[in-house]
C-alpha cells in the first residue's frame, strides 16, 4: 500500500485538478483504512504495531491535504517518530511465543463489545462534526497580526498559542509535566 | 504543489535506498530446500537448549518515555520561533514559563536517576 502513497504524491505534485484532491483523499482514505483494519487483525502484534505506523502516515498525508503542513510534520515527528516507537516498544515486552490460535469463535462477549464500540463509534461521529471547537478559547490578549493571508501555517500557529491559546498551552506544559512525572514514578518501580 | 517536489523525491528515494539491500540478499539465502539442521542455531553440536532471547529491558521503554515528553516541547517551540518578530514580548514569555515547567520536569528526572547508565 505504500506504492498507492507514493502513487498520491506523485499525482500531487503534477497537479492533476480534476480529481486530484478527491482522488488522494480517497486514497489516503482507504489506505488508512485497510492499514487499520490490519492493526487490528494480524496475528503477529509486531506487524500491528508497523501497521499503526502507516496509518499515522497516511493520517498525516491527509493534514498535508487540509492545508496543514506544520501539523503534518508534527505529526510524522510525534506520532510516528514517538509514539509508535514507544508502542513497539510496549509490544516488545509481550512474550512472543504466546500467538493465540483460535481467532473466529464469537463468544457473547464479543458480541456486547461489538455493540458498545458500535454505539460508541456511532454517538462519536455524531458529536464531533457538531461541536464547535472553536468556542472553547479563552481569549486573553487580542490579536494584532494584520497580515493574516500572507504569513505561513507554523507562523500563524505561534502567534495564536501566544495570544488566543495562551492558557491552553500552558496547561499542556503541565499536563507534560504530569506524563513525565507519573512515566518516571511507573517504571523505576 | 510544485513545493512538494523535493518531498516527492525524497518518498520515492529513500524506500528505494532501505529496499534494495534488503532484498539482495534472497536470490543468495537458504530457501525452503533447505534441510533443518543446516538452519538450527549451532550450541557445540547439542540440540538447542532454549529461546536465547533474554527479558526485553525496562530502559529501552523508559528512554522512548524520556523522548516523547520533551519532543512536543521542541514542537510547539517551532512555531514559537518562527514568528518570532510579530509575537510580543508577552509571546516570548509565555513560551518561557511552558519551558520552565517542562525544566522542572527534566530537573525531577535527572535527580531520580532515570537516565542514569545503571
Amino acid at each position: 500500500m505504500q506504492d498507492f502513497d507514493l502513487f498520491i504524491s506523485y499525482f500531487i505534485y503534477n497537479g492533476f485538478t480534476w480529481t486530484n484532491t478527491r482522488f488522494s483523499f480517497s486514497l489516503s482514505g482507504i489506505g488508512s483504512y485497510i492499514r487499520g483494519l490490519g492493526v487490528v487483525l494480524l496475528a503477529n502484534p509486531i506487524y500491528s504495531a508497523f501497521s499503526l505506523g502507516l496509518v499515522f502516515v497516511c493520517i498525516s498525508l491527509f493534514y498535508i491535504l487540509s492545508n496543514s503542513h506544520f501539523v503534518a510534520a508534527a505529526q510524522l515527528l510525534i506520532y510516528v517518530g514517538a509514539i509508535n516507537v514507544l508502542i513497539i516498544f510496549a509490544v516488545m515486552f509481550i512474550n512472543g511465543s504466546e500467538y493465540s490460535k483460535d481467532f473466529h469463535l464469537w463468544t457473547v462477549g464479543d458480541g456486547v463489545t461489538s455493540v458498545v464500540c458500535t454505539s460508541l463509534f456511532v454517538s462519536l461521529i455524531t458529536t464531533i462534526p457538531d461541536t464547535s471547537w472553536y468556542g472553547i478559547i479563552w481569549t486573553t490578549k487580542a490579536n494584532q497580526i494584520i497580515e493574516q493571508d500572507l504569513i505561513s501555517n507554523s507562523q500563524q500557529i505561534g502567534i495564536h498559542l501566544s495570544t488566543d491559546f495562551f492558557i491552553p498551552f500552558e496547561f499542556i506544559s503541565i499536563i507534560l509535566l504530569v506524563a513525565l512525572i507519573g512515566a518516571i514514578a511507573v517504571a523505576r518501580q | 504543489m510544485s513545493e512538494f517536489a523535493p518531498t516527492c523525491i525524497y518518498l520515492v528515494i529513500s524506500p528505494l535506498v532501505t529496499l534494495i539491500p534488503h532484498s539482495v540478499p534472497f536470490p543468495f539465502a537458504s530457501n525452503s530446500l533447505t534441510y533443518p539442521e543446516k538452519l538450527s542455531s549451532y550450541e557445540c553440536g547439542f540440540d538447542p537448549f532454549g529461546d536465547a532471547r533474554r527479558r526485553f529491558d525496562i530502559r529501552f521503554y523508559l528512554v522512548s518515555i524520556l523522548f516523547i515528553i520533551p519532543d512536543p516541547e521542541v514542537t510547539f517551540s517551532f512555531p514559537w520561533a518562527v514568528p518570532l518578530n510579530k509575537i510580543d514580548p508577552f509571546g516570548s514569555w509565555s513560551t518561557m514559563a511552558f519551558l520552565l515547567i517542562l525544566t522542572i520536569g527534566s530537573l525531577y528526572e535527572w535527580k531520580r536517576g532515570a537516565s542514569d547508565r545503571e
